[in-house]
Formats: structure tokens, C-alpha cells, sequence
């Protein structure tokens, strides 16, 4: 029972839940704040982990990497939002459904052995050299209260900082932005796209920036969470996109620390789940490998659940709806 | 007035694949000249017989019979005949592929276009099919999750493919009923619905997994012996297929044109206010799309799985993006456009194997379905109006 608090409670800070919660931040500027439904956040995450990756990997220094996924992950924006963002917003969910796939096909498909290691992936030393020499940390198990983690390698402190920092950084951007008069043209958007069209905004062109700034941030996290594990193309899949929305949704679309609490909510419910059902479910009822099912099955009930009952999140203002229609 | 719109849609339809499958021919037939020509080259530079090598002539015999015997196949024949039978096979491989895909994708087509949801969930209503399917046939032990009973079902397959067709449609009245009935009651909107349906697939998803589990499963451990007809390979199974997909779209097509209650299905589809306006119960009607989409998914599957040799819980989230790429390249909410942009996809995806790797053959679809929506977004079949 002591072992699964501490679970829980490493869950809530682990570069994973970081990672998350920036595909949240960067999300909430495409659905938030503008109403576009991205189904294709992976895609953005996994287009920056393979540009960082694969940069380091052919020897460029770990700025450049960074620059290169921001790159990509502006260019599938742009490429995206290009003919969708004038169709309905069910397009644009399909579009980027779609495309994300896409990215997921081709970039484990055999013909891209050479650069992206098929499904395979790009494993952990390949590319995370650079960054973990950068690490002001002890090169061993260092251990905070009851939290043992390495000080540099994988999974590390170090990467808890750096990826909580950036974290805070995107929250203090959306924070900024969204009371800018451009989030307020965005928030406009939302709320209703003819008049704000009507004031002479150029419509088109604020939502392919909410798109590209979001998909951008998506990256990052996507590099963040590719330096505490690998880069791995089916781990961005659909579902990963889902994750993403299913834990906005719960923190609250709009909001400032919605993304956040989400995520960090989200990732620890789900080991409380399957540390409790492991604990007093038999193992005859529920098997050990059953458990990853049955929880994100209740992961689905719970986004179904959101939506229906409470689709401002826990932090949401109900006068302020992120859905129309 | 609405029939000759019907033929103009229809018109339209046949003219589009036409042009596609001269397009297609055209691309091959330069292809496999360009193929023949280096070969002929080839064989002259280096002065071979006229007649082919012995693995060649077989191939060939196998595709034109006559050819092989009466005349000496020289290697520019062999090399025609050779590549063009693997279009052949190819393209019919994919319009058998298509009517399957069309049987999952004109229920989601019906459904958006009955109550405007794009079902996120639709993929797994193939897969629920194909599972209940296996539950019903396999002489594994199966059990329920949640009870720690194990038993064997073992039915005739044709059995459990009805007791599988009829549970699913029972599910799709269950979900209609419960949910998004429910949820149309409560006036919540077609996205936030559209989330509503991802969290369902999601769900669905993992119960599948977590009650079939994740190995790949056969439904059926016949293996088919396949005949040589004319220049395509097909077996029994693959045969009974087409017939039964084929018979359950010329039934849909005539439940919808023929009908009262279908032609009320394409007045809900129009306009459900001026339906509801003129008597016609809206809710019935859609309760009713609702069952048959998810029978027809279920049949999808069940097809699918047979032709395929082997199925998986997660073949139709696999498939959501092809339907979806179908319905969208034949006009959202048009059924007999999700028919036609199935076998288009159908063609598609299986000759693109020809050139890419069969790992990309997904993705080709995919890039089909953003070009589309480039240049016409309204589908094949769509009417051309403000979508945006």
C-alpha cells in the first residue's frame, strides 16, 4: 500500500507526465483557445522526436536538433492546416487523424530503415548523449525521499528539471497569450468565426497560427518524452493522441493549468487503478496482463464521462465552452 | 425529379471510376511496355531464343494457355502477360478488399449522414463483429471478463456469424438507446459527440483486448485452395464472400431506394427537421441506421477476417481511417459514395503495393483522402456546397 502512494506520487512528476502535459498546453492553443479539433497531436510529437533524434544522431549539436524538430513540426502545420482549416471542423479531425497515421506509417515503414529504424525505432543511445552530458547531476542513483531515480541517464532528475521547466515556461506563454489581443481574436474564433471574419480578421490565418504554435509545442514534448525512453513510432499512435485530449479535457480545455493537472491527474489515476485492481481484484478475475486493458478501458468510460457531464474539466468555466458546432 | 438526380449521382459515379480505372490501365500498360522494351532489348543484345526460359513459359501458361501452346512466347510477351496478371490480381484484390471496406463504410456514412457524427467508434464495430464472431466459433476455451469461467462455444461458423451479426445490432440499438440517443435529447453537439465516440472506441477497444486478448485469430481453419480463373487466382471462400457482401449492398441499396422506410432514411439524411416536419419519426429512423450500420460493420468484419485468413481486436481501428477516407472521397453522408470511394480505395491501396512496400499501402489511402479534401471536398458524389 506504501509502495503504490509512492507510485502514484513518482507518477505525478515523471518526464512522461511533463511530456504529456505539454501535448496538453500545446492542444489547448488548437482546441482551447481556437475550436480546432487536432486528432494528430502524436503525429506533431512524433515528427519532433524523430527530427531531434536523427539530427543528433548525424552529429549536430542538440540546439540545431531542436530547431529541426520545431521545423517539422511547423512545416506538418502548415501542410495540414493548408487545405482543412476553411472545411468544417470534422475535416480538420480526420485530416489530422490521417495524417498523423501517415507519419506513423511511413516513418515505420521498411523503406525509411536507414533514417527512421522502421518500427524498430531509434534507440536511447543513438541521441541521448548530448543531452545527458549537459547534465549538472551526479552520474548515479540519486535518491529524494522516497524517490530513487538516476541523477543523468534516461528517466533522471536531471530530464525532471529541464522538462518541468519547459513546462512552466509553455504555461506562463499560453498564459500571456491567451490574454493577448491575438488569444482574444483566437477565443473570437471559437466562439463564433463569422463575426470575428465580419471585424476584418483574417480568420484563415490566426487559426494556421494556433495550429502551427500548438503543433510546435508538441514537438517539444514529443523530444521530451523520446529522452526518457526511445523514439518508437507505435508508441504515438491514436491512442497516444486520445491520452492527450482525454487528460485537457480533464483538467479543463481553456485553461491556464488544465493541461497540467490533467496530466498529472491522468497518468497518477491510472497506476492508482491498476495498483488497486491488482491489489483486491483476484488474479483468476483479472490477470496481470489483463490490467493495462481493463484500465484504459476505463480510461475511454472516463473521457465519455467528461465530455457528456462535465466538459469544462475540473478547472473549466462552463460560460467558457471550447465545443461549438 | 429525385430519380433523375439518382442517375446523374450515379452517372457521375461510374463516369469517376471509369476514368480512374483508364488511368490506372494507362499508368500499367506504360509501365509494363517500359518493363518489355528493356527486356526485348535485353534478350537481343544477348542473343537469346525466342523462346522463354522454362519458369517464364509456366507463368505465362498459367495466364494465357493458348498463347504458351500455339506460339513460342518470346520474352517481351512473357514480361507483358507476367506484370499484368499481377494487376490483374492486384485490382481484384482490391475491389473485393473495397465491397468489404464499403460494407463497414456505408453504415458510417448513413450514420453522418443521418445524425452528422463522424463515429470515431465505427472502426471497432468491425472489430466487435469479427470478435463475437470468434467467440462464437473457436473451439478454444472462451470465457467473459470479469467471471472466472471458462467454456467452449464451438457453433458452425455460419452460425456464430449470424449470432455475431445479431448481438452486434443488438449493440448498435443498445447504443443508440442509451447513448447517443440520449445525448441528441440532451442537445450536445456533433463534436463534442465526435469525442463522445472516441472515448467509446477507445473503451471498446481495450475490452476487446482485454476479453479476446492480443494474438492474431482465425476464424476458420479451412485453408483455401485457390483456382485460376482467367487472370486472377480466387477460392471458394473469397467467391462466397463477394456474393454475400454484393447481396447485402444490393440489399441496403434497395432498402434505401426502394422502400418507405428507406426512402424515409434519404429524407432524414436531407433534412431531418422538413422529415420530422412531414411525419416522419426521426428517432425510429436513425434507431434503425444505427442497427443496420453495425450489423453491416459486424459483416465487414466477419468477411474481412475470412479473406484476410486471420483477424485482430484492433483490424478495425486499422480500417476507421480507410473508411473514412472512403466516405470522404465519395461525400460525406452519401451512402452510395462511400460505395464507390471504398472500391476506389480498395483498388487503391492493393495495386499501390505494386510500387511501395506493402507496410505503405495504408498510407497511399491517406494520402488520397487529404488530396481529396485539396480539391474537392465535397467527395465524388457530394453536392457542391459551403463546407467551411
Amino acid at each position: 500500500m506504501g509502495d503504490l502512494l509512492v507510485d502514484v506520487l513518482r507518477e505525478a512528476f515523471t518526464p512522461t507526465t511533463a511530456a504529456f502535459a505539454l501535448a496538453a498546453i500545446g492542444l489547448n492553443f488548437h482546441f482551447g483557445l481556437t475550436g480546432l479539433l487536432n486528432m494528430g497531436q502524436a503525429g506533431f510529437m512524433l515528427l519532433g522526436m524523430y527530427g531531434f533524434a536523427i539530427t543528433i544522431r548525424e552529429g549536430g549539436s542538440i540546439w540545431l536538433a531542436v530547431l529541426v524538430a520545431l521545423a517539422l513540426a511547423v512545416a506538418f502545420g502548415v501542410l495540414l492546416g493548408w487545405p482543412t482549416l476553411k472545411l468544417r471542423g470534422d475535416y480538420l479531425a480526420i485530416v489530422t487523424i490521417a495524417a498523423a497515421e501517415m507519419v506513423r506509417y511511413l516513418g515505420r515503414s521498411q523503406n525509411f530503415n536507414d533514417l527512421t529504424g522502421a518500427s524498430t525505432g531509434i534507440r536511447g543511445n543513438e541521441f541521448k548523449g548530448p543531452f545527458e552530458n549537459l547534465s549538472p547531476f551526479p552520474d548515479r542513483m540519486v535518491e529524494i525521499g522516497p524517490f530513487a531515480l538516476h541523477g543523468t541517464r534516461s528517466t533522471s532528475w536531471w530530464l525532471v528539471v529541464v522538462a518541468w521547466s519547459i513546462v512552466a515556461i509553455f504555461v506562463v506563454v499560453f498564459w500571456r497569450l491567451s490574454r493577448s489581443p491575438w488569444g482574444r481574436v483566437l477565443k473570437g474564433i471559437r466562439e463564433d468565426e463569422d463575426a470575428v471574419r465580419s471585424l476584418g480578421k483574417n480568420v484563415y490565418s490566426y487559426k494556421m497560427q494556433a495550429l502551427v504554435i500548438g503543433g510546435a509545442i508538441g514537438a517539444v514534448a514529443g523530444v521530451i518524452w523520446s529522452l526518457g525512453a526511445s523514439v518508437q513510432p507505435d508508441s504515438m499512435g491514436r491512442p497516444t493522441t486520445f491520452w492527450v485530449w482525454t487528460l485537457l479535457l480533464l483538467g479543463g480545455a481553456a485553461t491556464i493549468f488544465g493541461p497540467v493537472l490533467g496530466s498529472i491527474l491522468f497518468w497518477s489515476s491510472l497506476v492508482l487503478v491498476k495498483g488497486l485492481a491488482a491489489l483486491w481484484i483476484p488474479d483468476d478475475v483479472l490477470s496481470q496482463q489483463e490490467l493495462e486493458p481493463f484500465s484504459l478501458v476505463l480510461v475511454g468510460i472516463t473521457l465519455m464521462g467528461l465530455v457528456i457531464f462535465r466538459p469544462q474539466g475540473m478547472l473549466g468555466d462552463k460560460r467558457e465552452l471550447a465545443f461549438n458546432d | 425529379m429525385k430519380r433523375s438526380l439518382d442517375t446523374r449521382v450515379a452517372l457521375r459515379a461510374l463516369v469517376v471510376f471509369l476514368i480512374a480505372a483508364v488511368a490506372l490501365t494507362w499508368l500499367l500498360s506504360t509501365q509494363s511496355t517500359a518493363v518489355a522494351t528493356e527486356f526485348a532489348g535485353f534478350a537481343s543484345a544477348s542473343s537469346v531464343d525466342a523462346a522463354g526460359p522454362p519458369a517464364v513459359s509456366e507463368a505465362l501458361a498459367l495466364t494465357d494457355a493458348k498463347v504458351a501452346t500455339e506460339v513460342a512466347p518470346t520474352p517481351e510477351q512473357t514480361a507483358v502477360s507476367e506484370s499484368q496478371s499481377r494487376v490483374f490480381q492486384n485490382v481484384f484484390n482490391g475491389i473485393v478488399f473495397g465491397l468489404m471496406l464499403a460494407l463497414a463504410s456505408v453504415g458510417l456514412s448513413l450514420i453522418y449522414g443521418t445524425t452528422g457524427l463522424s463515429n470515431f467508434a465505427h472502426g471497432e464495430q468491425v472489430s466487435l463483429g469479427a470478435m463475437l464472431a470468434y467467440f462464437f466459433a473457436t473451439d478454444q476455451p472462451v470465457s467473459i471478463p470479469l467471471t472466472p469461467w471458462e467454456f467452449v462455444i464451438g457453433w458452425p461458423l455460419w452460425l456464430a456469424s449470424l449470432a455475431a451479426i445479431a448481438i452486434a445490432g443488438a449493440s448498435g440499438w443498445l447504443q443508440d438507446r442509451f447513448l447517443w440517443g440520449k445525448l441528441r435529447k440532451r442537445g450536445i453537439g456533433v463534436v463534442q459527440q465526435l469525442i463522445v465516440s472516441i472515448g467509446l472506441s477507445l473503451a471498446i477497444l481495450n475490452f476487446l483486448q482485454w476479453w479476446i486478448g492480443p494474438n492474431r485469430i482465425r476464424l476458420s481453419k479451412a485453408i483455401e485452395v485457390r483456382q485460376q480463373v482467367g487472370p486472377i487466382q480466387v477460392g471458394a471462400i473469397t467467391m462466397m464472400s463477394i456474393v454475400i457482401a454484393g447481396v447485402a449492398l444490393v440489399g441496403v441499396a434497395f432498402f434505401l431506394q426502394r422502400t418507405r422506410l428507406g426512402r424515409a432514411t434519404r429524407a432524414v439524411s436531407d433534412n431531418p427537421a422538413l422529415a420530422a416536419a412531414s411525419g416522419i419519426r426521426v428517432d425510429s429512423i436513425i434507431r434503425l441506421v444505427w442497427i443496420m450500420a453495425v450489423s453491416l460493420a459486424a459483416l465487414g468484419g466477419i468477411l474481412m477476417a475470412l479473406y484476410d485468413n486471420g483477424t485482430k481486436f484492433d483490424v478495425g481501428a486499422k480500417l476507421l481511417l480507410l473508411m473514412f477516407a472512403a466516405v470522404t472521397l465519395g461525400g460525406l453522408g452519401q451512402p452510395y459514395g462511400a460505395l464507390a470511394g471504398s472500391l476506389v480505395i480498395g483498388v487503391v491501396v492493393e495495386t499501390s503495393t505494386l510500387w511501395l512496400g506493402p507496410d505503405l499501402k495504408y498510407a497511399t489511402a491517406l494520402g488520397i483522402l487529404i488530396i481529396v479534401l485539396l480539391v474537392r471536398p465535397q467527395g465524388i458524389l457530394g453536392r457542391a456546397e459551403r463546407v467551411g
